[in-house]
């Protein structure tokens, strides 16, 4: 280029110019050297990235100069971020399970759907028979396993480790080939194990393996003796064979008999199946198959199978429903991603004033050649880095926030097995939402901050005015957006914590202090009799109560408030109605004490003595929601019914006393009707001992094993317990659920009360001049102050507005989300808004008085 | 991005054409090709002679020219641009779709 324009002098002057004239002539036509340079360079470079990093160096620097802003800056987006990542952890753990095995993805599991179902009614178990004519005659699948996952066994002491009661499952012989995972040591059950007499093999899990087993590698071949029987240990699985939700220690294999087969035990649902998918079929095609199945299935066996679907999931979709707790966790990632707004907020709110600090310097830059976009950029990078420093603060932050979820996500087996840590897909969405919060915080101020007039601003004149109408327009919105976000959230906060609060503080019917309970699974060897049952039940009954501080004790198959087995009831008189569409009531069985050691009232007729036993009459007590619903509020002492066990004859009870109700569940609202029924008369294996005692629980442990253990000594205790503290294990994590959407809450009111107040009180500052002039014109202080106020509320009022707009729609979604659970209270809404108006009044009020104190002649001359 | 200042009544990509064209029929440095431009088209075009620089560059980097060091009328150093095979292609193309273009608007503006 020197050369053309050294040519083109010579030229010219060859043509009679002066050599002066000539070099501004050569230049005129040539155009801007300098630029043109710089184009023809950036032919071969990147000049967006170089730029960019050029920028963000050029954005660091100007970041220290600000120390203050700086770091208000960084925090505030830290602690957007930090909540969003530990939450997000959950979200990675429970939403996004690892799975096992070789493609997993193709997997499917196989489920019944229970016409009559409340919770998850499309993923109950399937039966046996059903396994065997589904495995026979489907044609999507390449391999079928099948897995009865809720077998509980105890395992026999062996002088190291004590006796302990595991859940165990049982599974086809095929189940971890189709899985195609392979155990760690040992081998897989082989073809043919299934059979009685090979099938006392067993596989542990990498988790028993290691507590138990001490992770000693000659475990395998070894006996070990399982429900008192001895099974040889073939396998170890490796660690990461963990199905979310399945918290097996071992399989054994699944040994189905021909009685398995027989219409009879078709109502014994006790089976997930787990499937492959041939190559290219799709869902659709296995859903249309399983449906004719079922369809043919309830032709063939209308008793048992009328009614009942067939349901196939995706396993990992499988999994995570199952699960439970997807709706919660939606529920927490959309509130922390409200506190991200408000945070986002308040550092848009930050960039835009420290624009408006800057204009002379982005005017002059402009002036200098700088396009629009340039300057966009420039300011986008810094909020960039801003928000990356924050991302990585927030980090450090949320890995604080992920031990502490560790450290309380321990309210069930299930919950802890699932390992919640800082995995790649978070650390992904802390960048992710990184950049998002860099976009939504400076996009705006960046925009409105490179519209500047260069003149007026080159000249000074800038501040000196309210700053710009669009300025404060944007500031404006930013306050109303966080005032409705933080409404919003806050409604939603509150009603979520208000609906826990109700559900755990409710009357369960029962009196549930100092009473230990205890579990017993008696093993068939030994007590299939059920005289040797009963025997159990006197003798255990009666160590129990000689315990020094034990008024009496009792025992149940179930523990009040805990759920219980549902069984279908025939009352006398009524129409018999098929098997599938009978009525179903709760049904427990308990010891003649019951109603006294578990403090439940009796309303009418007589409870249970020792003269009801084997050989008398069969009697029944039943709770008032079995007289509301059965006999609409008549009298049911003397009325007769028959409740279907499955096994044995049916038998026909009198209803003999009605007891005052006791909920379902102590995390529902729900009382469903329930029939007593008395251990004599009919007893069961598995059963529960409970002690009422004056003195506090804890201290009666050590008797009790002692009382277990004299009537046998290999039989284990499960879950020993007070029944405060079995009560509070179902709570299924509201606890913690609430302490997080306190937290979250807090956070969100004192970061969008911190933003408003810095954005209002900065606006006021900008009006100093107007002020001034206002003052200055006669107004008196108070009429500064109540402009102001003014001002600040009406953008206020429509926050707060579009706010409560937002939250109208939450307690019919919250109702819908979490099903049992009654939100919704007239009395939130106000409150909340009461709060945000206290809230704003203040942020507006502190600056409005400032103003109006200020001394006019100062205001004018400033700048 | 990139104001052709110089070009707004042109069409994009008429430098490029006049480049080629002219490098095709005989390699030349940046001032002469310059000088043959503004000749030939006998002063109707304007062009800021600058803006032919920035344009060589992406040409080169496209690999429709190739350059050589060689000596300017002044005995200096400068550099030679020369067609390629691929710029030769690139320059048929050009000129067809140009045909097409101008036969379009011929008929567009009615006359023959």
């Amino acid at each position: 280029m020197q050369e053309h324009l050294s040519e083109r002098v010579e030229e010219l002057v060859a043509e009679g110019m002066t050599r002066r004239d000539a070099e501004f002539r050569a230049r005129r036509e040539f155009g801007n050297v300098t630029r043109i340079e710089e184009q023809s360079r950036e032919v071969w470079q990147w000049p967006r990235l170089e730029s960019m990093w050029a920028d963000a160096k050029f954005a660091m620097r100007q970041l220290q100069k600000t120390p203050g802003f700086t770091v208000t800056a960084i925090v505030t987006l830290a602690l957007g971020i930090a909540v969003n990542a530990t939450m997000f952890s959950m979200v990675s753990a429970f939403l996004m399970p690892q799975l096992p095995g070789h493609l997993p993805e193709q997997m499917v599991v196989l489920s019944s759907i229970d016409p009559n179902g409340h919770f998850l009614p499309d993923a109950n178990l399937v039966s046996p028979a059903n396994y065997l004519t589904w495995g026979r005659e489907t044609r999507t699948f390449a391999a079928m396993a099948a897995e009865d996952p809720y077998r509980r066994g105890s395992l026999a002491g062996d002088g190291e480790a004590r006796a302990e009661s595991v859940q165990y499952a049982a599974v086809s012989v095929n189940y971890f080939a189709v899985f195609g995972a392979v155990p760690q040591w040992g081998r897989s059950f082989e073809d043919g194990e299934d059979v009685a007499g090979r099938d006392h093999v067993a596989i542990l899990s990498h988790g028993l393996w290691e507590r138990r087993f001490h992770g000693d590698r000659a475990v395998i071949g070894k006996t070990v003796r399982l429900n008192r029987a001895d099974y040889t240990v073939v396998g170890v699985m490796g660690a990461d064979f963990r199905l979310l939700g399945f918290t097996e220690q071992l399989w054994t294999p699944l040994s189905l008999s021909a009685a398995d087969g027989s219409p009879g035990a078709r109502g014994n649902r006790s089976l997930v199946l787990f499937a492959r998918l041939q190559a290219g079929v799709t869902l659709a095609q296995v859903r249309a198959e399983m449906h004719r199945l079922a369809d043919q299935a309830a032709q063939d066996y209308p008793e048992t199978e009328k009614g009942w679907g067939a349901a196939a999931r995706m396993l990992p979709d499988y999994l995570v429903y199952s699960f439970g707790i997807r709706n919660a966790l939606t529920v927490m990632m959309t509130i922390v991603g409200f506190v991200l707004l408000i945070a986002c907020g308040n550092v848009a709110g930050l960039l835009l004033t420290r624009a408006v600090g800057r204009q002379k310097e982005l005017a002059i830059r402009l002036s200098l050649g700088a396009s629009r976009a340039r300057l966009v950029r420039q300011l986008l990078t810094e909020g960039l880095v801003l928000a990356l420093m924050g991302g990585g603060v927030g980090l450090l932050l949320s890995a604080a926030g992920v031990r502490f979820l560790q450290a309380n996500l321990n309210f069930n087996a299930a919950i802890s097995a699932v390992p919640v840590r800082l995995d790649r897909n978070v650390l992904l969405f802390a960048l992710g939402i990184s950049l998002l919060s860099a976009l939504l915080s400076s996009l705006a101020p960046a925009l409105k901050a490179s519209r500047t007039d260069m003149n007026g601003d080159l000249k000074g004149e800038g501040r000196s005015t309210t700053g710009g109408c669009s300025q404060s327009r944007l500031r404006s919105v930013l306050v109303g957006g966080e005032i409705a976000l933080a409404m919003a959230l806050l409604v939603g906060s509150c009603l979520l914590i208000r609906g826990i609060y109700l559900l755990e503080h409710q009357k369960l019917g029962f009196e549930r202090d100092h009473l230990l309970t205890a579990g017993v699974v008696l093993d068939p060897a030994r007590y299939g009799d059920a005289g040797k049952q009963i025997e159990f039940e006197r003798g255990i009954l009666g160590k129990l109560e000689a315990i020094p501080g034990v008024d009496s004790a009792a025992i149940a198959s179930y523990l009040p408030a805990s759920g219980a087995d549902r069984s279908p009831i025939q009352i006398r008189g009524e129409v018999e109605r098929a098997a599938s569409e009978r009525q179903t009531a709760l049904d427990v069985v308990v010891s003649t004490n019951y109603l006294r050691v578990a403090g439940i009232g009796l309303v009418r007729g007589r409870g249970f003595t020792s003269a009801d036993k084997a050989g008398t009459p069969s009697v029944v007590l039943v709770n008032q929601e079995f007289v509301r619903r059965f006999f609409r509020g008549g009298d049911a002492v003397g009325r007769r019914v028959r409740v279907d066990i499955g096994d044995g004859p049916p038998m026909w009870s009198e209803i003999i006393g009605v007891v005052s109700d006791v909920k379902t569940f102590s995390e529902g609202p729900d009382v469903d009707p329930e029939v007593y029924q008395a251990f004599l008369q009919r007893p069961v294996m598995s059963f529960s001992l409970m002690l009422r005692s004056s003195v506090d629980v804890g201290t009666l442990t050590p008797a009790l094993r002692q009382a277990v253990g004299q009537m046998d000594g290999d039989l284990p205790l499960l879950r020993v317990m007070s029944m405060e503290e079995v009560i509070e294990s179902q709570r299924y994590g509201n606890p913690l659920f609430e302490q997080l959407l306190g937290t979250f809450a807090l956070l969100a009111l004192t970061l969008a009360a911190i933003g408003i107040y810095g954005l209002i009180a900065y606006s006021v500052g900008q009006r100093t001049q107007e002020i001034g002039i206002r003052l200055a014109l006669g107004a008196k202080g108070s009429d500064i102050a109540r402009m102001i106020l003014r001002q600040g509320l009406q953008v206020a009022a429509i926050g707060a507005g579009v706010g409560l707009v937002l939250a109208v729609p939450l307690p019919r979604l919250f109702d819908a989300m979490f099903v049992g659970i009654r939100f919704g209270s007239v009395a939130i809404y106000p409150t909340v808004a009461a709060a945000m108006l206290m809230v704003v009044v203040f942020a507006t009020w502190v600056p409005a008085r400032r103003a109006a104190r200020v001394d006019p002649t100062t205001a004018l001359r400033s700048e | 991005m990139g104001n052709k200042d110089g070009y707004r009544d042109l069409f994009p990509g008429a430098l490029e054409l006049m480049i080629l064209q002219t490098l095709y029929r005989k390699p030349m440095h940046g001032y002469a090709l310059a000088q043959h431009i503004k000749a030939v088209s006998d002063e109707l075009l304007q062009i800021e002679e600058g803006s032919l620089y920035p344009a060589l560059q992406r040409m080169l980097k496209a690999g429709w020219l190739e350059s050589e060091m060689g000596v300017s009328a002044r005995n200096r150093p400068v550099r030679i641009y020369k067609v390629t095979a691929a710029g030769g292609k690139r320059l048929e193309a050009e000129i067809s779709s140009f045909e097409k273009m101008f036969a379009g608007i011929t008929r567009v503006l009615g006359t023959a």
